[in-house]
């Protein structure tokens, strides 16, 4: 326990002075964006554009956040500290599950900073205590499985260049994007292409975003609850099965 | 107590890093690991502190077998990598404390550890600004500082004078002889025989993996039989033609540093005579001519095959 406590602070010691503040003020700053630009673009129907956007705002800091947890589990597996930690007798997931506190954290400071700039431009927690528990819920319990599998692409890619020259945050740059921009949290299903509509439909984000503005409004269908719970606890299951095999190779 | 018994290291199924190590460092002794950039020093290092796995062979450390006891082994030991293990963006107090933490210790208790520490290690004026501000001597110090958090049975120190100078270097050096004093068991590595004479009760040579001599710094002085011839003329820019005289006979070195130049004498007095009767001849006034033991340097060249200035 002292050990994590440890680790966690030196994290959050790190980051006082650029991540953290980056993620209060980003997540602010994407919101107002996002919603300055694209409220009169995108036809939501009867929602306001702040209610229908802020749930894949936060998804997209999410995933920003994310990035950056690849860059702090590789720099821990490189660094002559991360060295220095395994020389020492404290269990090979310590450090994992620091840096895992680290980012439930940040997606609680970047949760509080949307919420708070959507309630200046209309969004409303229109569901109650429990529902409003239940959305805090599913946003970390999708920051905890996106964050497992970016500390294991940090972690696995070690032997790649890309991390060595400091860019590994890149590394799934791309796939964040694509998920984000096709998702029927960005604009509804119909303004997309036939041919995307299923995958629009059915992918990770589309299907949290669709919980988060249910649980934001008071409704939710059961089965969209089912695909986003089924969504997030495979990913949790699978990338934190990666992040820990990860962490105990030795060569 | 450190044992190594026919260790080897294969990466990738290919590169022999490590080849039947063997040999051991009894308790409360200081062992010098020594040999060349790429010899094998930092994967031995590595091994004996956990970071990696024998490919065969046994290891064991303080009694422990760093295979299947790793974490006993880790209780055991305190480790310095070529590359300080400090978080760069601490303090150096702070460093010293988290790592009295992850050792387990309170809070207050690593903190009044670190104090001692940082006393100890005179480096009052450091402590509280962050190490990336540290001159390489100051983040050595206080590297092994946070390797001694608490006082490991085995340390490692794997190049702990690299790039220092020579008023640092006495200072690691002081400190490595007193954790000695105190019954802690030290293996180091270093490319200087001069150190590993100065500070190692026993010297362990390593070239390509594989040990190629195991003694004191007078034993393995004395596995080189021969002597030495060594010329050094009154005027250095007479080096060259006494060199140019005499470079034909084997293993010849020239040194313009010392504005010597040596030639081993496996024939004693008699290599001496031919060296004298060259040198004579091209009417050179000389400073000194000389037979004497080889340098450690000369012994590590000879024992490790590369006769190369």
């Amino acid at each position: 326990m002292t050990a994590i406590a440890a680790l966690t602070g030196r994290i959050i010691r790190r980051t006082l002075r650029d991540d953290l503040p980056f993620a209060i003020l980003a997540t602010a700053g994407i919101f107002g964006f996002f919603n300055f630009a694209l409220r009169n673009v995108i036809d939501t129907g009867q929602t306001n554009y702040a209610q229908y956007v802020l749930p894949v705002i936060i998804i997209q800091v999410t995933f920003l956040g994310a990035l950056t947890t690849v860059d702090r589990a590789a720099q821990d597996q490189l660094s002559g500290f991360g060295a220095g930690i395994r020389t020492l007798p404290v269990p090979v997931v310590v450090p994992l599950i620091a840096r895992m506190l680290y980012c439930l954290l940040r997606g609680t400071l970047a949760l509080l900073s949307a919420l708070a700039a959507g309630y200046l431009f209309g969004f409303r927690m229109g569901g109650g205590f429990f529902y409003t528990v239940a959305f805090v819920v599913l946003v970390l319990l999708f920051t905890l499985a996106l964050s497992l599998g970016a500390d294991a692409t940090g972690t696995g890619a070690v032997r790649f260049a890309i991390v060595r020259t400091g860019a590994s945050s890149q590394l799934l740059l791309v796939p964040q994007m694509l998920l984000v921009m096709l998702s029927t949290g960005m604009a509804p299903v119909d303004s997309f292409p036939d041919w995307l509509h299923s995958f629009v439909r059915y992918q990770p984000v589309s299907q949290v975003t669709q919980s988060l503005q249910g649980f934001a409004t008071g409704h939710v269908s059961v089965s969209n609850l089912a695909t986003s719970l089924a969504w997030c606890l495979g990913l949790l299951v699978v990338f934190g099965a990666l992040a820990v095999r990860m962490q105990s190779r030795t060569e | 107590m450190i044992e190594l018994n026919g260790v080897a290291k294969t990466f990738d199924g290919a590169i022999h890093a490590l080849q039947d190590v063997t040999f051991s460092v009894p308790t409360g002794s200081v062992c010098g690991l020594l040999g060349h950039n790429g010899a094998g020093k930092t994967t031995a290092i590595k091994i004996l502190s956990t970071l990696l796995r024998p490919t065969s062979g046994r290891a064991v450390v303080a009694g422990y077998d760093v295979v299947r006891d790793p974490d006993r082994v880790r209780e055991s030991i305190g480790t310095t990598g070529q590359v300080t293990a400090l978080d760069w963006e601490l303090t150096g107090r702070e460093n010293l404390v988290l790592f009295g933490r992850l050792r387990g210790m309170r809070r207050k208790d690593a903190h009044l550890r670190a104090d001692v520490l940082i006393d100890q290690f005179d480096m009052e004026d450091a402590a509280d600004r962050r190490v990336i501000t540290y001159s390489v001597g100051m983040m050595r110090r206080i590297d092994i500082a946070a390797a001694l958090v608490v006082s490991p049975k085995v340390l490692f120190l794997d190049e702990p004078t690299t790039g220092l100078d020579p008023r640092s270097r006495r200072a690691v050096w002081d400190t490595v002889a007193s954790l000695s004093a105190q019954g802690t068991t030290v293996l180091l590595t270093t490319q200087y025989l001069e150190e590993a004479d100065a500070l190692s009760d026993s010297i362990v040579v390593i070239d390509h993996g594989r040990v190629v001599a195991n003694g004191t710094a007078e034993e393995l002085k004395r596995r080189v039989r021969f002597s030495y011839c060594t010329v050094s003329p009154v005027n250095p820019a007479d080096l060259s033609r006494i060199w140019a005289a005499v470079a034909d006979l084997k293993d010849a070195q020239c040194d313009d540093e010392s504005n010597t130049v040596s030639v081993p004498a496996p024939d004693g007095v008699v290599t001496f005579a031919e060296v004298f009767r060259r040198v004579d001849q091209i009417g050179v006034e000389l400073a000194d001519i000389s037979l004497r033991k080889p340098s450690l340097d000369e012994v590590f060249m000879h024992l490790t095959g590369n006769v190369t200035t």
